[in-house]
């Protein structure tokens, strides 16, 4: 009798789980196999009209000569390293400044969840607009305090300064949502029993609230940088990958190659190249938390 | 003492507050610039001559109505597809005993979890040879997919905390297990269940990089591509690009603004938990 229950109660969870299996198998697995295939093959450019046919890893070697993927890589790189950490010490402040008894609660939430629902194309756009030379607020707001007004979005580092802000601005509340979830989870009475003791604000930060935080803030990390390493709308609303190719990033490029250049082999071994970026920047933050809350058991 | 750790309070509200809304904030107060105000130096920031004018062409300029239409049947179906695949699975892993669970949960997430750069390259490649660009179908399948974690894990998260005896009673008076599901669990868990359907839908409507590649015919595009049609080559009519960016955030002020707490919640049972 239990028997039976239990291989029907399997099967209908089999049942049950097929159509997420199905749904995934036609838009993730099933894709990604034809993106490793299209991969290795390539329009011959002496006879284009024979269409696409085998070349092996000359996409891939391709990209290794190929001085836009390097610079793209490069600038993705750059995005990643700044907007990671600046979004996190952003994000905890944040949570540090919300997480206090406010009588009325909907100005400190909605001032949380509006950058995390704003998309990110119009986030773009309106700080484009604050960058801007003449219109731009932050150039007027440079001109009170004595600065000269600068060119944003026609030099590269400054334009990169500017994109970086924005993406800064855009994820830092999500940070901030999650950080706080994780700072409500604290029993107050550790604060209480810190302050009997004497511990200063600041003593009480580093050694309570940090380490009961780390959890919350190891996947803060993680969905910041997977998202990180993606960035495409904010750039591309601001500078369009401009001046020149000087801001693109990897996405940017993937994208202009398969869609603008038509370039699908190379796209797609563009594409396979991103996907183990973002694989080797999980995995290590993965090992990295597993080895930590190793130490912490032993 | 008592009086400066208000202080200190209200300064972090006005801080978070302001950080969150002063883009919003200064898009409304663009919105009623005329272009002429918009070039004069200094600039200013209250409108001198606030106008509706900017409104009016947001409206005729592009089909701005027909984007939202767009965004809003993409996003409606692709969330009515990820809540029900979703809460088929998030009860199978919860309320079943299934061997290695915990494998197939990390499993579904790793492959859902896949680069979305990456998979435009060839979902656009396949949805060519089909013939399915230009077509809501196109949208609304990955937009299934890339809320299917997220929905799942808040989904699990509810339904874990429903007591078997409850569902054990429905099939006891002759309730299928299925039928169990949707009469029993689905309406105890419909906060979770509501919840994701937020996050589903938010993460549909705020879509871009997909959004821009399957959709290249103007009437087929989904509001956050719509509204990059407003600026012109070089000109960036920014009363009227704020004014449309206006009308196009309404709709998911309002969401986010009814249902905050819910969605706090989810964003952060399925970040916490994940």
């Amino acid at each position: 009798m239990t028997a039976r229950k239990d291989l029907s109660e399997r099967a209908l969870g089999v049942l049950l789980l097929t159509p997420a299996a199905l749904l995934l198998a036609a838009i993730v697995v099933y894709p990604v196999a034809t993106l490793l295939w299209t991969s290795l093959t390539g329009v011959d450019n002496a006879n284009p009209g024979a269409g696409e046919k085998f070349v092996g890893f000359d996409n891939y070697l391709r990209a290794f000569d190929d001085d836009r993927f390097w610079h793209s890589l490069w600038q993705t790189v750059v995005y990643v390293a700044v907007t990671v950490p600046a979004a996190l010490l952003v994000g905890l402040g944040l949570a540090l400044l919300a997480n206090r008894p406010f009588r009325m609660k909907w100005p400190v939430r909605l001032g949380l969840l509006l950058p995390w629902a704003l998309p990110l194309v119009f986030a773009g756009l309106i700080f484009r607009w604050f960058f801007e030379y003449q219109t731009g607020v932050v150039n007027d707001l440079l001109a009170t305090v004595g600065i000269a007004p600068q060119n944003w979005l026609s030099d590269p580092t400054l334009a990169t300064v500017a994109i970086c802000t924005a993406i800064v601005w855009k994820a830092s509340s999500f940070m901030a949502l999650m950080l706080l979830a994780g700072l409500q989870t604290i029993p107050r009475s550790l604060y209480e029993a810190a302050e009997v003791d004497g511990a200063t604000a600041w003593q009480q930060f580093v050694e309570i609230t940090l380490p009961m935080l780390r959890p919350a803030i190891f996947v803060a990390l993680i969905f910041r940088t997977i998202t990180a390493i993606q960035t495409f709308d904010i750039p591309y609303a601001m500078t369009g990958g401009g001046p020149g190719d000087s801001t693109e990033t990897l996405a940017m490029y993937i994208h202009k190659t398969t869609l603008d250049f038509l370039d699908f082999g190379y796209g797609s071994a563009l594409a396979a190249l991103m996907f183990l970026l973002s694989m080797a920047a999980t995995s290590g933050y993965l090992r990295y938390t597993r080895r930590s809350a190793g130490r912490e058991e032993r | 003492m008592n009086l400066n750790r208000r202080a200190v309070v209200w300064l972090s509200a006005v801080i978070v507050a302001v950080n969150g809304f002063f883009p919003a904030v200064w898009m409304l107060l663009t919105s009623f610039k005329t272009e002429t105000e918009l070039i004069r130096s200094p600039i200013t920031y209250l409108p001198i001559a606030p106008t509706l004018a900017n409104y009016v062409t947001a409206f005729t300029a592009q089909p701005i109505l027909r984007f939202m239409a767009n965004s809003v049947i993409v996003a409606g179906l692709s969330t009515l597809l990820c809540i029900v695949i979703g809460a088929l699975a998030a009860y199978a892993l919860t309320r079943l005993r299934m061997p290695h669970r915990n494998l197939v949960m990390s499993l579904l997430l790793a492959v859902a979890m896949f680069p979305l750069i990456s998979l435009m390259v060839p979902l656009f490649k396949l949805m060519r040879e089909l013939g399915l660009l230009n077509t809501y179908f196109a949208l609304i399948m990955p937009y299934a997919v890339l809320s299917l974690p997220v929905c799942t894990l808040v989904m699990a998260a509810f339904f874990q905390d429903i007591p078997p005896d409850l569902e054990a009673a429905a099939m006891v008076d002759g309730c299928s297990r299925v039928g169990a599901l949707f009469r029993v669990v689905m309406p105890l868990a419909a906060p979770g269940v509501f919840t994701a359907a937020i996050l589903a839908f938010v993460n549909a409507w705020d879509e871009f990089l997909l959004a821009l590649t399957m959709m290249n015919r103007v009437s087929m595009r989904t509001l956050s591509v719509g509204i990059t049609l407003y600026q012109g080559e070089f000109a960036f009519p920014w009363p009227l690009i704020s004014a449309a960016l206006v009308v196009a955030i309404v709709p998911i002020c309002i969401l986010i603004a009814v249902f905050q707490e819910r969605v706090v919640g989810g964003l952060t049972a399925g970040g916490v938990k994940g």
